[in-house]
Order: structure tokens, then sequence, then C-alpha cells
């Protein structure tokens, strides 16, 4: 059974000049223990996807929602603004693509992170926190842990921000870890060890991760299925391999080669947008490899 | 001609838990008209540098010199302009109280550009010119998607016409069709206005495609500088070798070239 199951899912915005239709009926599914790519054009609904997974645009006022998103079973429109916030940094957590926006500017890295550390325990003394924070720092590689912990955000480099963020997001071992753009500050050695530590959870705790990423290289290792997204609606999906081994939409294609290669054969030369990107969607088989 | 010189800079931060050493003794030289990459470990102060560049950040030591001149960390407005920046986070870099139309006018309106009535036009044919409609000049910053978002920095910075831009992950937050896209806009900028890039990133494989010359950073240190080529080829350094052993791709020949790296010598 899945963990999160994403059904028909529409958003659209209300503005000045009427509704701006963001996602056409998205569905998509993941199981505990998978590890799930969505990936795809830059404004095409990754991270509102995600927002919404983590009960976040429902409480904006100009977002409006249609479809069902379950977690563990249940509808999350069912719940309570205030059970839907009890499952964020517990039950579901998020690396954000942007740190700077998510880290508060005014607090120590110590004091934010205590305060992740106590949602899921609330009574966890300042030490425990402190040992806990400095372990998990650790792990993502950060040099000198115990600085980074008394140190502001500013004082800390674009990559040493996103791990702060990737380790407070791990602390919990949450059921549900949603990674939107979690490697983009990071040099290849340091993000390789990021990914490590997302596996360890995976396997350790069975978690189910959606990672959102413009890296192709990095989604073909991390992944084991990918979904193809394109204004707002799913073009492609199936096991990783079948997508990049035999990429059968055009869209699908033409972002697989726009990837630069290290082997140097210049900047990819793009097609423009083509009528083709909006064909339907393919589907590929678990297994047999074959489209449908 | 070298447009940009940095000369034995170097940059010490004092905070509560003691001195960081983020930049120690970086000479450089950047050439007029060349792309010269900047690569290295997330925390060996890249951004540091950058910042110092753009008179940000002033040196512990050391000597920044453009176009011939010595450049003091406090610069007047001709010299801001010339050297202008594309930031790591399209968010921060962005007021969020603004339009991102009124964003990109500041530049136009502080360094007196064109006359007042051509410069929304101009706004717009900046926005125009990365690749996203003109009338986005009404949005917020938060209504946009973060490669939306990095495409605005980008047009702000090429708005206001300066000789030498620091990109800072300029690319990193969008899909691969628009970041290939972006760079040969960039690319072809560079050419047509014989603009110098100074561009910082993680992506190995980006670098390869565009850079004439690669800086490797470690620790606060340049420890190896090479042609593009030349460096992909035979890395001098273990570090070096062992960044380009790492990169996520996503073909069997790059495979190939990722494995004899990474086997060494
Ligand atoms: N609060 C908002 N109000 C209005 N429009 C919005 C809002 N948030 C997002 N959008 C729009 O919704 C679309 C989807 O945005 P989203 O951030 O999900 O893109 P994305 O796929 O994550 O892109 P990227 O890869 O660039 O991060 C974009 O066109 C964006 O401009
Ligand atoms: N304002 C500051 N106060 C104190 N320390 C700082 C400050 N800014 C940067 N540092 C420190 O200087 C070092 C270099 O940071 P910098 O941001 O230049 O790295 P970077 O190479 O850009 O890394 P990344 O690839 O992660 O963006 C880091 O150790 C960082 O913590
Ligand atoms: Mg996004
Ligand atoms: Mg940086």
């Amino acid at each position: 059974m899945s963990l999160l199951d994403i059904a028909d899912l529409t958003l659209s915005f209300k503005g000045l000049s009427g509704l701006t239709e963001v996602l056409h009926g998205i569905s998509l599914s993941i199981a505990p223990g998978e590890k799930v790519a969505l990936v795809g054009e830059s404004g095409s609904g990754k991270s509102v996807t995600a927002r919404i997974v983590l009960g976040l645009l429902q409480e904006q006022k100009t977002a409006r929602i249609g479809g069902t998103v379950r977690f563990a079973g249940q509808d999350l429109a069912a719940l309570s603004p205030r059970d839907r916030e009890g499952l964020r940094g517990t039950e579901i957590s998020m690396i954000f693509q942007d740190p700077t926006s998510y880290l508060n500017p005014v607090f120590t890295i110590g004091r934010q992170f205590a305060e992740v550390l106590r949602r899921r325990d609330p009574g966890l003394a300042r030490a425990a926190c402190e040992a806990r924070a400095i372990e998990m720092l650790a792990e993502t590689a950060i040099p000198d842990p115990a600085r980074v912990l008394g140190s502001y955000p500013f004082q800390l480099s674009g990559g040493m921000n996103q791990r702060v963020m990737i380790a407070m997001a791990l602390a919990n071992h949450p059921r549900l870890l949603i990674a939107d753009e979690p490697g983009t500050a990071l040099d290849v050695t340091v993000q390789a060890q990021t990914l490590k530590l997302m596996r360890q959870l995976v396997d350790l705790h069975e978690t189910a991760v959606l990672f959102i990423s413009h890296n192709l290289g990095v989604v073909r290792e991390f992944a084991d299925r990918v979904y193809v997204i394109y204004r707002g609606r799913i073009v492609e999906d199936g096991p990783t391999a079948a997508v990049f081994g035999d990429p059968r939409h055009a869209y699908t294609q033409a972002l697989m080669a726009a990837v630069p290669r290290i082997t140097g054969d210049g900047l990819p030369d793009v097609p423009e947008v083509s009528e083709a990107f909006l064909a339907p969607k393919v589907h590929h088989r678990l297994r047999s490899g074959r489209a449908t | 001609m070298s447009l940009l010189s940095l000369d034995h800079l170097s940059k010490t931060f004092r905070t509560a838990g003691g001195p960081v050493h983020a930049v120690r003794d970086v000479s450089l030289e950047v050439k007029s008209g060349e792309c010269l990459a900047i690569v290295g470990e997330s925390g060996s102060g890249k951004t540091t540098l950058a910042n110092m560049i753009l008179g940000i950040l002033a040196p512990s030591a050391g000597e920044i010199r453009f176009d011939g001149q010595a450049l003091p960390a406090r610069r007047t407005a001709t010299e801001r302009r010339r050297i202008q920046f594309v930031q790591q986070n399209p968010l921060s870099a962005l007021n969020p109280k603004r339009s991102v139309g009124a964003s990109i006018r500041l530049g136009l309106d502080t360094y007196r550009i064109g006359g007042r009535a051509e410069r929304w036009p101009a706004v717009e044919a900046a926005l125009e010119a990365v690749g996203l409609p003109g009338e986005m000049r009404h949005r917020a910053p938060a209504a946009l998607s973060g490669g939306q978002r990095q495409r605005v920095g980008i047009a702000r910075a090429l708005a206001v016409e300066p000789q030498l831009i620091v990109l800072d992950e300029p690319t990193s937050a969008l899909d691969v069709l628009v970041q290939a896209r972006v760079l040969r806009l960039l690319d072809r900028l560079r050419r047509e206005r014989g603009l110098t890039y100074v561009f910082i990133t993680h992506d190995l494989a980006v670098v390869r495609n565009i850079a004439d010359r690669i800086a490797v950073f470690r620790a606060g240190r340049l420890i190896e500088l090479g042609e593009t080529a030349a460096l992909f080829n035979d890395p001098k350094t273990d570090y070096t070798r062992s960044l380009i052993g790492a990169v996520p791709v996503v073909d069997e020949s790059e495979l190939e070239l990722r494995t004899r790296l990474a086997e060494g010598p």
C-alpha cells in the first residue's frame, strides 16, 4: 500500500487577472521505503505539489485545490489545520529549495535545531538537543558542527545552510521525506554523502522519499521511480532505468538531450517548445519496462 | 589582457567561536572577455571571494585591481555598475516587497540609464532576454518559481550593462532545458557585448561546456588553475580528480571518463 497517494490534484491561484491554473490533475504515489523522483520543467508545479502534501498551501487564501492527497490512508483535506500542522516536521518533513527562506535569520542554528527536535520530543533537554544536533550535522559532513550550531544562517555558506536543513529534516526520522532540490549548493562529494544519508534513512526506517531535482545524473543514481512533469501535467513515469534508458515522451526526450555532458560536447542545442510536449502521458510498467 | 586581478587576497571573519579563515592568500587574474569558472568544496570561500570582488565585503588583506586601477572596498556608483552580481539565493536576492520589475528598474534609476520613459520598456526587454514574459514585471518574487526568480536575477544584472558579471550558481535552480537556453544566452551575450564572467558553480558538466578556464578552491585556497579541457583530461591534484570522479552522469561515455579519472593517473 502506498504511504502517499495523490490523485487528480489540481491547483489554481486567484490573482488580479483571474485564476491561473497551475496543476491540471496530477496523480502520484509512493510506497514506504520507496525513493521517487519528480523532475521536469522549472515552474511546472513541483514545489507547489510538495507544499500541498505538507499542508502549507491549504492555508493560503488565494490557492484553490482540488483532487485528493492521502497520507497513510488519511485524506489531508479531512484533517483540521491543527492536525495537518501536527504532521509537519514529525511524520512528514521537507528540505526546502531555498534554505534562506526557511531558516530564521535572527536565531542561531542551535536554537532552531532544538525547536525541530522538540516537535517530536517536547521534553528534550538542552544538552540532549545539542548532542543530537551535532551528531546529525556531523553526518552531513559539515566541518566543525559545534561552530555551526552557534552561528546564524548568514555566517554560513550556501551549502552549509543546505546541509543544516537536510540534517533537520532527517533528525526526526519522518515517514515521508520531501527533498526539494536538496543538492544545488553542494559540491559533488558532499552531495554524495547526503544522498547516502537519505538512503540509510530509507533502509533503516522504511522512509518514503519524494525527491525533486533538476540534476538528472543524481536522479538516475538515487531514485527507484521517476515522474516527469511539464506544465502541471505528468507526461511520463516509470522505473528509473526505463525512463532514462528509453524515454518515450517528446518532453522527456528533449530534457535528456539537454543535460550537459562532462565529456564536453558543447552546450546542448535545445529545441523550441513543441506541440508534442503536450502529448498524452507515457507510463512504463514496473519490471517489464515496456511503455504503454 | 587582464580585466580583474586579485593580489594576495584574504578574508578572515571574527566570530564568537573564534576566527574563520574563509579566503587565504588568493592571487588570480581574470582576462577580459573570458569565462572563468570557480569550483570547489562547499564552504571553501567562493561566495566570500565574490563578495570582495563586488565590494560587499572588505578584504582582510590583499588588493583588487580592475581595468588597471586599484579598487577600494568602498565603491563609487560607476565602479559598482561595472561589476554586477547574480546571487546564489534568488529569493533573498530580490526584495520581497517590490515587484520584480521594480527590482530591475532600480538599477536603471540608480545609474541613470536611458531616459525615464525608456526604462519600463527596458525592464521588459531584460525579462524577455532571459526568456520570461515582459508582463511578469508586475509579479512579486514570492509568486515565481525558483527558476523564474533565478532568471530575474540574471535580467537585473544584464540590464545595467556591466563589464564583468559574477555569477554564483546562476543555473542550479533551472531545469536542464531552460538551463541550456540560459547558458547559451549568457555565452552569446558574452561574445556580443564583450562581457567577462566569473562563474561560480558546483556543476562540473556545466563548467566543462562554458568555461575557458577553471579555478579549483579548497579550504579557502586556490589549489589548481587551468584551461578547461586540460584540467578535465589531466587534473593535477587529487582533489580535482576526486571531484570530477564523483559527478553523477547520465551517459555511458561520461562514465568512462569518470572511471578513468577515479582510477588515478
Ligand atoms: N503563491 C503563488 N501565487 C501565484 N502563483 C504561484 C504561487 N506559487 C507558485 N506560483 C506559480 O505556480 C507555478 C508552479 O510553481 P512551482 O514553485 O511549483 O514550480 P517548480 O516546478 O517548483 O519550479 P522550479 O523548478 O523552478 O522550482 C509557477 O508558474 C509559479 O509562478
Ligand atoms: N559573515 C560571515 N561571518 C562568519 N563566517 C562566515 C561569514 N560568511 C562566510 N563565513 C564562513 O566562511 C567560509 C566560506 O564561506 P563561503 O560562503 O564563501 O563558501 P562557499 O565556497 O561559497 O560555499 P558554498 O559552495 O557552500 O556556497 C565558511 O566557513 C563560512 O561559514
Ligand atoms: Mg521548485
Ligand atoms: Mg557560496
